[in-house]
Order: C-alpha cells, then sequence, then structure tokens
C-alpha cells in the first residue's frame, strides 16, 4: 500500500496580495470565501479555481473571519468579522449569472458557462454589484476575530478582542434585522475563536486566555457550562466532530460498539493552541436522572443556586501526535471522514486519522461482568505531511470541502483548502 | 511627553557599540522602504538569479543587531543600542525546523532588557523591534521579540503580546500606535 500523500491541485487565482487569514467553503456551492488584510472578501470557484467576485467597501481594517449562513434557500448569505470592530452581512442571489443546478459536480456545460461569464478579462465590476451590503452588526469594541453561525442558522456568535462573545438572533423578517441574544465576558483575554455544536444549539469558545469554554441557554439566559484549562497558550481555533464519522477500524463490532459510546457524550471538539498541541476533548454523559427527582434532590443544592444543573464535565479524549514546531493556527474536523487536519507558523499541512484500537484479550479472565465492559478505545496516527505548504510562508488555516473539479473521483472526495500570509490559498488532495 | 520613567538611564557610548570592520555590510532593506508593510512574493519567490543571491547572502547577529540598534527609545532621544536595551549577545539566529534541513526557515530572537523592570512602554519597544525586523527581513525569517527574563515585572504577559501574530498585526493597522513606532525608527538609516 502507497503511503498517504498530501499533493497539491490547484491555487485559487488571482490571489490576495496581502495576508489572508481564512477560507470559508460555501455549505452547498462548490465555492470558497476568503477573508483578506486587504478588506475585501474573494469568492473563488472550487470547479474551476478561479477568482468569481470581490466582496468590498465594507470593512475599513483587515477583514479577519468569515461563515456562510447555512440552510438558505436560493441566496447566499456571508457573515464577514473585521479588525474595524465590526460584522458584515452580505447577501447575494445565487441565481445571478448562472443557476445552481449542476454546481456540485462539473459538468461540461457548467464549465463553458463559467468560462464564458468570468473571460480572463478581469473586469469583475458588474459581478461585484451582486454582492447587497445588507447590514452591519455593531457592537464589538476592538478586532472581531471569528464569526460562527448555529446549525439552523438562526445564530449568530461572533468575539472579538474585547474579550466578549456576543449571540446575534436573525429575524429573517425581510429587513436584515438582528436582534442582540446574549453579550457574554467571562473570558480573561481575546476571544480568538468561536463555533457551534453540529447539531445542538452549543457553543464553544477559545482564546488568549488559553481556555476553552462551552456555551449553553438555560431557560432565558446564556451561561458557561464548561470551561476547559488545559492549553498552555492561547487557543487558536477550535471545530468539532461530525455527528456521523466513525474512527477507522476494520471490525464493524468495535465501530458499532464506539457509536454506542458516543451516543452518551455527543460529537467531540478539537482545539489547536500556541502550545504547539492539538487535543480533542469530550464531555462526560451525564448521569442518567432518575424520573422525579428534580437535580437539587440529586445533588443537595438548592435549586435557587443551580436553577437546572446544566453544568457539564469536559474531558481530554487525546493529545493528538506531535507535529508542529510553532504556533498551530487552524484545525479541521472532516464532517465527511473524521480525517483532522492541522496547519500554523511552520508552513507545515499534518492530515491525523483516529483508529480504533482492538481491545487486548489479557483483561478479558480478569473483568467478566458485562457491566464494566471496558470503553473502546482509539489512537490517533499521522497519516500524512507536507512541509513549506505555502513556501517559506506561515499558514493561518485550513479547511475540509467536497472536490468539484473534474478530475474528482466521487461525490465524496475531500479537497483541503489552506490560507497564508502571503495571500496565497491552495487546494490539496489527500491520496490514499 | 508626560514624566518619564527612567530619568537617569545607563547609556553607553556610541564607539562602543559592537560593529563589524570595515563596516562595508549594508542592512539589506527588502521591502519599498519599511513600511511596505507587505513583502512582495515575487522579490523571493522568482527563480531570477539576481534574487537567488540575495536569498543565499546569510544574515548574522550582527547583521540584526546592526537592524535595531538605531531604534530611538520612546521617551530618551538615544537609541535601543546606546541604552543596551538591545545588545549583540542577546541576539540568536537558528533553523526554525532543525528536523528539515532543506528548510530555509530561521528563527531571529530578540531577547530586550527594558531600562527599568517595571517600563511601562516595553510592549512597545518590542513592537518597534519586531517590526522593524519583519519589515527589513525576508520572509523566511520567523521573528521572536521577547523581554529578557528577570528584567522585567510583566514579561510573560509583555511576551505573549509580542508573540501573538493577531495582536501585531491588529496593531500595525492602529494609525496611532503606527505613528509612534514610526518616530521610534526615524533614527534607522
Amino acid at each position: 500500500m502507497a503511503e498517504p500523500q498530501i499533493s497539491l491541485l490547484s491555487d485559487l487565482t488571482p490571489p490576495s496580495l496581502e495576508r489572508t487569514w481564512l477560507t470559508a467553503p460555501h455549505p452547498t456551492l462548490p465555492i470558497v470565501a476568503t477573508c483578506s488584510s486587504d478588506k475585501t472578501v474573494r469568492v473563488y470557484s472550487l470547479t474551476n479555481f478561479k477568482l468569481l467576485s470581490t466582496i468590498t467597501g465594507g470593512h475599513k481594517r483587515s477583514v479577519r473571519t468569515c461563515a456562510w449562513k447555512p440552510h438558505v434557500q436560493g441566496e447566499s448569505v456571508l457573515a464577514t468579522g473585521s479588525f474595524d470592530a465590526t460584522v458584515g452581512i452580505w447577501r447575494r442571489w445565487d441565481s445571478y449569472g448562472r443557476t445552481d443546478a449542476g454546481w456540485g459536480l462539473s459538468s461540461g456545460d457548467n464549465e463553458a458557462v463559467n468560462g464564458d461569464e468570468h473571460d480572463g478579462n478581469g473586469s469583475n465590476a458588474d459581478e461585484d454589484e451582486e454582492w447587497r451590503f445588507a447590514v452591519l452588526l455593531d457592537g464589538h469594541d476592538s478586532e472581531v476575530k471569528s464569526v460562527s453561525w448555529s446549525p439552523s442558522g438562526m445564530l449568530l456568535a461572533t468575539c472579538a478582542r474585547d474579550k466578549s462573545i456576543w449571540i446575534w438572533e436573525d429575524l429573517d423578517d425581510g429587513d436584515n434585522n438582528f436582534e442582540t441574544v446574549a453579550v457574554m465576558q467571562e473570558h480573561g483575554g481575546d476571544v480568538k475563536c468561536v463555533a457551534w455544536h453540529p447539531v445542538e444549539e452549543c457553543l464553544a469558545s477559545g482564546g488568549y486566555d488559553d481556555t476553552i469554554r462551552v456555551w449553553r441557554e438555560d431557560l432565558d439566559d446564556w451561561g458557561q457550562v464548561a470551561c476547559i484549562k488545559k492549553h498552555e497558550g492561547t487557543v487558536w481555533f477550535l471545530d468539532w466532530e461530525g455527528p456521523e464519522t466513525v474512527p477507522a477500524s476494520t471490525s464493524s463490532d468495535l465501530q458499532s460498539q464506539w457509536r454506542e459510546q458516543r451516543a452518551l457524550s455527543g460529537p467531540r471538539l478539537i482545539s489547536c493552541s500556541d502550545d504547539r498541541t492539538v487535543r480533542v476533548w469530550h464531555r462526560l454523559p451525564k448521569e442518567t436522572s432518575q424520573p422525579g427527582m428534580s437535580s437539587s434532590a440529586t445533588t443537595g443544592i438548592p435549586s435557587i443556586i443551580r436553577p437546572t444543573g446544566t453544568d457539564e464535565t469536559w474531558e481530554e479524549d487525546a493529545v493528538l501526535p506531535h507535529a508542529h514546531e510553532l504556533a498551530i493556527y487552524a484545525v479541521a474536523w472532516s464532517r465527511k471522514t473524521g480525517l483532522v487536519a492541522s496547519v500554523g507558523a511552520d508552513g507545515r499541512i499534518v492530515v491525523y486519522e483516529e483508529r480504533l484500537v482492538a481491545p487486548s484479550t489479557d483483561s478479558d479472565a480478569m473483568d467478566t461482568e458485562p457491566s464494566t465492559r471496558p470503553s473502546v478505545q482509539t489512537e490517533w496516527a499521522i497519516l500524512a505531511v507536507f512541509d513549506g505548504a505555502h513556501g517559506i510562508y506561515e499558514m493561518n488555516h485550513v479547511a475540509w470541502a467536497k472536490r468539484a473539479d473534474r478530475g474528482s473521483e466521487g461525490a465524496d472526495e475531500e479537497v483541503l483548502v489552506t490560507t497564508a500570509d502571503d495571500g496565497s490559498v491552495k487546494v490539496w488532495t489527500l491520496q490514499r | 511627553m508626560a514624566e518619564m520613567q527612567n530619568s537617569n538611564p545607563t547609556i553607553l557610548n556610541v564607539a562602543d557599540l559592537p560593529t563589524r570592520s570595515p563596516s562595508t555590510i549594508k542592512a539589506a532593506d527588502y521591502g519599498n522602504g519599511i513600511f511596505a508593510a507587505v513583502p512582495n512574493p515575487a522579490d523571493f519567490l522568482s527563480s531570477d538569479s539576481e534574487d537567488d543571491d540575495l536569498l543565499e547572502e546569510p544574515i548574522d547577529e550582527q547583521e540584526i543587531y546592526d537592524l535595531i540598534k538605531c531604534i530611538s527609545d520612546p521617551e530618551h532621544p538615544l537609541s535601543l543600542g546606546e541604552l543596551a536595551v538591545v545588545s549583540l549577545p542577546d541576539i540568536f539566529i537558528k533553523p526554525t525546523l532543525p528536523n528539515v534541513p532543506d528548510s530555509p526557515l530561521q528563527t531571529v530572537t530578540v531577547l530586550i532588557t527594558p531600562t527599568i523592570t517595571h517600563c511601562s512602554l516595553a510592549t512597545v519597544i518590542g513592537l518597534g523591534v519586531r517590526v522593524r525586523l519583519e519589515q527589513s527581513l525576508p520572509p523566511r525569517f520567523r521573528v521572536d521579540v521577547r523581554i529578557k527574563e528577570g528584567t522585567h515585572s510583566t514579561g510573560d504577559e509583555v511576551n505573549k503580546q509580542l508573540g501573538d501574530k493577531e495582536r501585531v498585526a491588529a496593531a500595525l493597522e492602529n494609525g496611532a500606535l503606527m505613528q509612534v513606532i514610526a518616530k521610534m525608527m526615524e533614527t534607522c538609516q
């Protein structure tokens, strides 16, 4: 079996001439949005790797982050966060200039349409106008670092150097009104990243105070339900495990056993840090509460202090094998394959795979009670490393996206999209 | 400026500062002036032989020192070299990825000694040094500016700030702060 290999598929062209911070793949269309220090966002096609349009004029400083709103019909909605302390909401009709039919896979017809439309003259004036600036969300006091839409698309979380996290509700009233739902200020420093749970209304954040915090709504109030203090440096990025993926194994028994186990604790969280580690976290399953017993009865704590007992315990699940020499700026957990990719200041792409470990047979004699059946263990292995992925430049972000060019070998194939200090954005395949 | 924090600093004689003799080495200025925030990738990636020569020219600790010794202290009409805030033995160049032999990445570490242990300007001085080096050195250098251990009361805090890429990037977009930094660098070249 050949060694798995990361290979360059294409650059996205033309690139920004200034640092690019992050690239967000669209939830359904084969396009990505890349935000840059040049105050703009570039939208590229993953079908032909060309620039489709540029969003300009909204921000006065670097655009640090952006995220596509999920589940929007017929329209694409992008939230952008900038060092100018504001969050912009942008809209564009998907029907503009092309239809979304067939966009997922590159048929010859679509290529032709794209070719005609963007025929190399570089004049994007008309396309630029297709992006409608909808609203500016004003509230943060300093640089916005990260934005994230909840799985339903109803809520937008934003965070900034002002140590706060804001949750906004998109009222979807046709008038672009957003309402502030909550402002959380527990972090002791810049909040670097926010990421929503893949299915629940549960938010994770990480920051300059080296902590990861988990937030949920309890009755009407958003509050912190967990604070994880284990990293020894700024937590730069977070991602959640997909609800469907299962670690690699040749044993389907083991896999279904693992599925049962995970069903109790839910998707895990992954974090990367200035301390050069990537760590995985899981929630301890809540004790199955007896019907009729309130939490105050079981804990003995008066209900006025802990009205619903929302606190959660999060434990370290794994530290991924050491692979980076400098700060790790981004980590991406594929919702399709379960593979993890990380990038950072050392210019290296690392892809990891989680594997189920067959239980050792020695312990069987000792441990015969079915109720104490040992939990299924996993181990993480480095699958592939690519050094100098953007030459000598630091990489700021990595994301998994659905492959959409002609070379795609199947509907499930994914590519990695990386973003670096020289403004370049590169698309990579992982050959196994 | 408001009341000075250290009104009587120790000053070194310029003639005593370490130099390379004969001093024919020019500080390589790779940007379009020191405020070219974004280096042109073509300058370093092109296969043009002229550029290759530039890449091959080794950069040593003395050259790093020469780049930063001339930066002015924000509160004294003196340079960081004269105040011994920066000094040649506190500059280190080493491969960033020792396990990757062909990697061109090198890390420049500069340890800063503030004139007094509670100097609130330590962050600004550190930022000035970092900005000066990032704008003068080719991008294959990773710049690591830190307060020398035991020389500042909140050294760890300052170090964390100086090492935070995002904060440094945001500071470069802060007009007021950059004016201070630009003033500190007026005395360079």
